[in-house]
């Protein structure tokens, strides 16, 4: 009996240590302060740099801040009637936005029906000073020979889940014709191509808008993706050499 | 027997010194990628951009301005190849032998300079404009020669114009979204009841409901509720233009974050502010940090230990009678 009351009293006392405790902790925990009014008003008052001649980020533990030195004459516009800034305040050195296509002759051979033909190219970007960017895609038209009507046409994916311009699903089965691309890599929408089979049809020029192939709201160095290109036929397509062109247009964020 | 000798040397003669194929690539560089020019009706400006040809080969490309008016919520322009606007002409190319819509070759890993002019007329009426120089590969056969895509590429870089007679004619800012997005907190009304030690994670998107672009300066700030300030970020300066929308976030780019210590305790305003050359707002919100997580711990570990105190007082008290009966 007696022992059950002393584990009571245990029991408050170690509620009464708990209260205490964080009473102690609010009481005697340092509070990091930073004057913040004093940062500020220098970080609102420089106007926005010139780029490349001074600049940068000014931290501690529990600020964050960055400026650029060397703005533009003040009043300059005053006087000219206008000022050029060029690149951005956030990078301190000027670096060009960079995108290449390691082939540009995606050959997808002789088509065999029902027989899966592929062709790939890698797409890489690099951002440079830019913040972000995205590279969009877009065909002139369906691969089609050069009569310009007999057309392979682009793409719906498997019967069960149809693919469109924006959302890609799964093209597995071989009695689906068309043509379509996938891509896997950095800075790919892995929701949408989730993998190699997944597949999408270009847009069309004049008629849709170019679909976003790679996107990043950040810096990118050496972005890399692989397109692959399929193309399935049935036994009746017309002989010939079917062709089209694809544009990838990369641009960085403002 | 010739024709055997024929056929032997030819194999040998393909061993031996196999033709080189090089699947043609592409590579450009351009600079700068972003031009902002404020300048009043009547004026004129040129600016210089470098392209670097970055291919393994020569290669003939094409510059082109493209109006664009939207833009999504990263800053990425939404851009209409075929899209046309009346102020194209304002802009020239100043260089003697390039001209706009009009091939000109860069050889492989060398430099040109585009020289990009600005002439805006007296009787331009005060407005933002928003173009992207494109350059292009240039491709003009009509049968590539093989079964496939023949694949072209752009380089964009933007421009952001405002013509009118201030540098920084108003426009109108407003912090459109400003709240937490992770951690461990819940939503009363107007307040946010957290945890004092797990990190909270913002998300804050800004309309800019005004007729010029602005840009993101300014500050995110934690005070306490006596208005001491303990963690200030800045905000990562970008531009915002017209009728647009854009995720804001801190200098690293990444999202707002705020670490609270364990003293963190009480009432904490959380603030976004932005002042720019022609537009300020800002946004707040109430947080009451509380030892959410802290008390749980202690309180699950005071119940095992008083559960043991329990069952061990039980036991002991069962043999204490047990020794008295006997």
């Amino acid at each position: 009996m007696r022992l059950l009351k002393s584990s009571k009293n245990v029991a408050n006392n170690l509620i009464i240590c708990f209260i205490f405790t964080l009473l102690g902790l609010y009481i005697f925990t340092p509070q990091n302060q930073v004057y913040a009014d004093n940062l500020s008003s220098p970080a609102f008052k420089v106007n926005m740099g010139t780029i490349n001649i001074t600049g940068g980020q000014k931290s501690s533990s529990t600020f964050k801040l960055t400026d650029t030195v060397g703005q533009t004459a003040q009043g300059q516009f005053n006087s000219s009637g206008y000022t050029i800034k060029a690149g951005f305040q956030y990078i301190y050195d000027r670096i060009p936005f960079t995108f290449k296509i390691s082939n540009l002759s995606i050959n997808l051979g002789s088509l065999i029906a029902e027989t899966p033909a592929l062709g790939t190219n890698t797409l890489t970007v690099t951002t440079g000073s830019a913040y972000g960017y995205t590279v969009k895609a877009i065909e002139d038209h369906s691969l089609r020979l050069s009569d310009g009507i007999t057309t392979i046409p682009d793409t719906a994916c498997d019967l069960a889940s149809p693919c469109t311009q924006t959302d890609a699903t799964l093209w597995t089965d071989n009695t689906r014709y068309g043509f379509g691309y996938n891509i896997q890599g950095t800075d790919v929408d892995v929701a949408d191509f989730v993998n190699a089979n997944y597949f999408r049809p270009f847009p069309i020029q004049g008629v849709n808008q170019p679909a976003i192939v790679m996107s990043r709201a950040n810096v990118a160095t050496n972005s890399a993706a692989t397109v692959t290109y399929k193309v399935n036929i049935p036994g009746g397509q017309a002989a010939g050499t079917y062709q089209n062109n694809i544009q990838y247009i990369a641009t960085p964020a403002f | 027997m010739i024709k055997i000798i024929f056929t032997l040397l030819s194999v040998l003669i393909f061993l031996l010194f196999p033709i080189n194929t090089f699947a043609a690539n592409f590579g450009l560089s351009v600079e700068p990628p972003l031009l902002k020019v404020s300048i009043r009706p009547g004026k004129s400006i040129t600016q210089v951009f470098k392209l670097t040809n970055l291919s393994d080969d020569d290669k003939l490309f094409v510059a082109r301005i493209v109006p664009f008016k939207d833009a999504d919520n990263y800053g990425n322009p939404v851009i209409i190849p075929d899209a046309k606007a009346d102020w194209i002409s304002y802009f020239s190319l100043l260089n003697a032998n390039i001209k706009y819509g009009e091939p000109f070759p860069i050889k492989s890993n060398s430099s040109e300079q585009l020289i990009v002019g600005l002439t805006v007329p007296e009787t331009a009426k005060s407005e933002d404009i928003y173009a992207t120089l494109l350059i292009s590969t240039y491709i003009n056969a009509t049968d590539i020669g093989y079964q496939g895509s023949s694949v072209n590429a752009s380089v964009a870089s933007n421009m952001l114009i405002t013509i009118n007679q201030q540098e920084f004619p108003d426009t109108i800012l407003k912090i459109e979204k400003f709240f937490p997005i992770d951690g461990t907190f819940i939503k009363i009304g107007n307040f946010y009841l957290a945890d004092n030690i797990t990190p909270l994670i913002f998300s804050s998107m800004v309309k800019n409901d005004g007729d010029y672009t602005a840009d993101t300066k300014g500050v995110f700030r934690v005070t306490t509720g006596s208005d001491k300030p303990i963690y200030l970020d800045g905000i990562l300066p970008v531009n915002i233009i017209s009728k647009t929308t854009r995720v804001i976030t801190s200098t690293g780019g990444d999202s707002f974050k705020f670490s609270p210590e364990m003293g963190n305790l009480g009432f904490h305003k959380i603030s976004l502010e932005i002042k720019t050359d022609n537009s300020n707002t800002s946004n707040s919100i109430t947080i009451i940090l509380l030892p959410i997580k802290l008390g749980l711990g202690i309180a699950i570990v005071s119940l095992i230990i008083f559960t043991i105190l329990k069952t061990t007082s039980k036991k002991q008290s069962f043999e204490i009678d047990t020794i008295k009966n006997k």
